[in-house]
């Protein structure tokens, strides 16, 4: 936790600096370059105020608000669009369009660099330095703390029996430690066997090292579309259907690409199906 | 040369062509708006967007057109095949393994040049196997260790897509495989431009023993050409030039192929007269071609890479429609 709170002092510090008296006023034409921030950004200001989202925003399988984002431009992470879209403020992620940041910084256009947030300590601190920048605290304290009033009340209704949980993401990796979705998952009362067994961030299992890990409950990153997919075949091997009958649950992988203080209510709503599952194993 | 003002165009459409690849993008930008914009004295984005992005782009697209079919045409040349291209020795698909790796374990965050740098490694690593696979064999036994040499580097490429850590590593090896200037820096040109010269200085050397090997090989020994000397020039020629413009953009397809297909009716098919006016149309068409990816707006902006196979691939078909009309 301290690190954490350290590193994004640090950015926010970094931040701060780097806004210099564009933080005092009030953005009014923001921009988002990264899915993450996009959320955020749509979290915390009135489509008034956005000059516009990636592209990606508006994919029903990549973003939880895409039914917002489609009320607002789109961008493509193009310095070339910043030049046309003119805002006043640039939210970015730390790893994508770097050569566009570059000349953001190089042209003094105020950038506000976000990380990604893996933990509800980096949802929190990542959703306190956005809406700093948007002058819009209230808001983000609003949103943290109906987070942490959610997470509280998961934490007081915690089953007395841990549900060990194995899970395939959307892209057919096994999410690992220190991903988005162990946290989510430990607030539902779960354990990621992957956790254990598997590399940090992401892994992958084959149906063997599947059956012989033994989870409760297997989890499956679903896409909101429906579209089938590849990896459909290994979730509906026989063998998986015999063993894991009514031990199956899907989540919706966009809840989990990006941390956002709604991914407290996934946890509510996984928590859900995770103990219906349960009951449903252990029935006749 | 039949047609004179072959050159003199193609310059001229290059030098036209390259001041309209300043002016467009996802933002029109008119010339009058750059000039003001350069003499700002603190830098603002449109005048930073002219001058390190769009271009290193369009100095890029000139230097590696330009490689590509000048590579093309000396290949061509040396093999007596219109089908030879510059992948045809193995070092484009050994400039991408290389590049490939330098993703794969994510040197690429450490510094930007490090795919590029890597790329030349695989470059000149496959190029060397080329040469060694193939050395005493004639021009047959090299492009053979060409091949073998490329379906090497391919599958360990497929590898790397097996084995990627995760899924967005997976996805930067597909997306940088299908080629793109987009987003180059003066760095990318300024690491190729070494490579490219002393490459090109390399290819531009066989001219002579080109056209005496039209006439064929032993007719080109009796003429004194030293054939595995040349042989040697070609490979590493290749290796320096197209390796060094690989490792930067990523495989781009049918530019070696099609430019000094294009120029060789116009300028007579003695090898060493298609040298330079390929190279020249091979800048052309890159430049075009990346003026056109551009333009085209469909989503994300289309792979020059891509644009170039989607575009070129018709050349083949009417190569297979041609020879079947000459053919007896």
């Amino acid at each position: 936790m301290k690190v954490v709170r350290c590193v994004f002092g640090a950015a926010a510090v970094l931040v701060l600096s780097s806004l210099g008296d564009a933080s005092i006023a009030k953005p009014q034409h923001v921009m988002s370059l990264n899915l993450c921030s996009d959320e955020l950004l749509l979290d915390l200001v009135p489509s008034g105020r956005i000059a516009s989202v990636t592209y990606y925003a508006r994919s029903r399988s990549n973003a939880y608000r895409w039914s917002q984002a489609a009320a607002v431009p789109i961008n493509h992470g193009l310095a070339e669009e910043v030049l046309e879209q003119k805002p006043d403020l640039v939210l970015a992620g730390t790893y994508t369009t770097p050569t566009t940041r570059a000349l953001l910084r190089k042209a003094a256009i105020p950038l506000l660099e976000v990380p990604p947030a893996n933990s509800f300590a980096e949802i929190r601190a990542v959703t306190r330095m956005v809406a700093h920048a948007l002058d819009e605290e209230a808001r983000g304290e609003a949103l943290i703390a109906g987070m942490d009033a959610t997470l509280d009340a998961l934490a007081r209704t915690k089953p007395l029996k841990v549900i060990r949980v194995a899970s395939w993401n959307g892209a057919g990796t096994v999410p690992g430690k220190g991903s988005l979705f162990d946290a989510i998952l430990a607030a539902a009362g779960g354990m990621n066997v992957a956790s254990s067994t598997q590399g940090v961030r992401s892994g992958s299992f084959d149906i063997e090292e599947l059956l012989l890990a033994g989870p409760d409950v297997l989890a499956y990153g679903a896409d909101s579309n429906g579209m089938p997919v590849l990896r459909t075949d290994g979730e509906q091997h026989p063998l998986i259907l015999k063993v894991y009958a009514r031990r199956r649950v899907a989540y919706p992988e966009v809840l989990y690409s990006c941390g956002v203080p709604e991914s407290a209510d996934a946890a509510v709503a996984l928590r859900a199906k995770l103990i219906a599952a349960m009951h449903a194993g252990a029935g006749p | 040369m039949k047609c004179s003002w072959l050159m003199p165009v193609v310059v001229g459409m290059l030098g036209v062509m390259f001041v309209v690849s300043l002016l467009v993008g996802r933002v029109w930008l008119g010339p009058l708006q750059i000039l003001h914009e350069l003499t700002v004295p603190t830098p603002r984005l449109a005048a930073l967007i002219v001058t390190e992005l769009r271009l290193p782009r369009a100095v890029l697209a000139c230097i590696v057109g330009a490689t590509l079919g000048l590579s093309g045409a000396v290949l061509q040349g040396l093999t007596r095949n219109p089908l030879a291209e510059p992948g045809l020795l193995g070092v484009s698909a050994g400039a991408s393994l290389g590049a490939v790796i330098a993703i794969y374990f994510g040197m690429t965050s450490l510094t930007e040049l490090s795919g590029p740098l890597m790329g030349m490694v695989g470059a000149l690593a496959a190029s060397a196997l080329t040469f060694a696979l193939g050395r005493n064999g004639g021009t047959l036994a090299l492009i053979l260790a060409g091949t073998a040499v490329s379906g090497l580097a391919a599958a360990l490429i497929a590898v790397a897509l097996n084995l990627a850590p995760n899924p967005y590593a997976a996805y930067e090896i597909m997306t940088w495989l299908m080629g793109s200037l987009a987003d180059r820096s003066w760095n990318s040109v300024l690491l190729v431009l070494p490579f490219v010269v002393v490459g090109c200085a390399m290819l531009l050397h066989t001219s002579r023993g080109l056209d005496a090997l039209s006439l064929g090989e032993l007719q080109a020994q009796s003429l004194g050409i030293n054939l595995q000397q040349l042989r040697v020039l070609v490979v590493l020629g290749t290796a320096l030039a197209v390796g060094a413009t690989t490792s930067v953009t990523g495989a781009i397809g049918f530019i070696g192929l099609v430019a000094p297909h294009l120029v060789r009716p116009l300028v007579g098919h003695h090898p060493r007269r298609i040298l330079i006016p390929a190279a020249a149309l091979g800048a052309l068409l890159l430049l075009c071609a990346d003026i056109a990816t551009r333009l085209i707006r469909i989503g994300p902006e289309i792979k020059l890479g891509v644009f170039t196979s989607l575009v070129g691939s018709p050349f083949f078909f009417w190569l297979v429609i041609r020879l079947r009309r000459t053919s007896p």
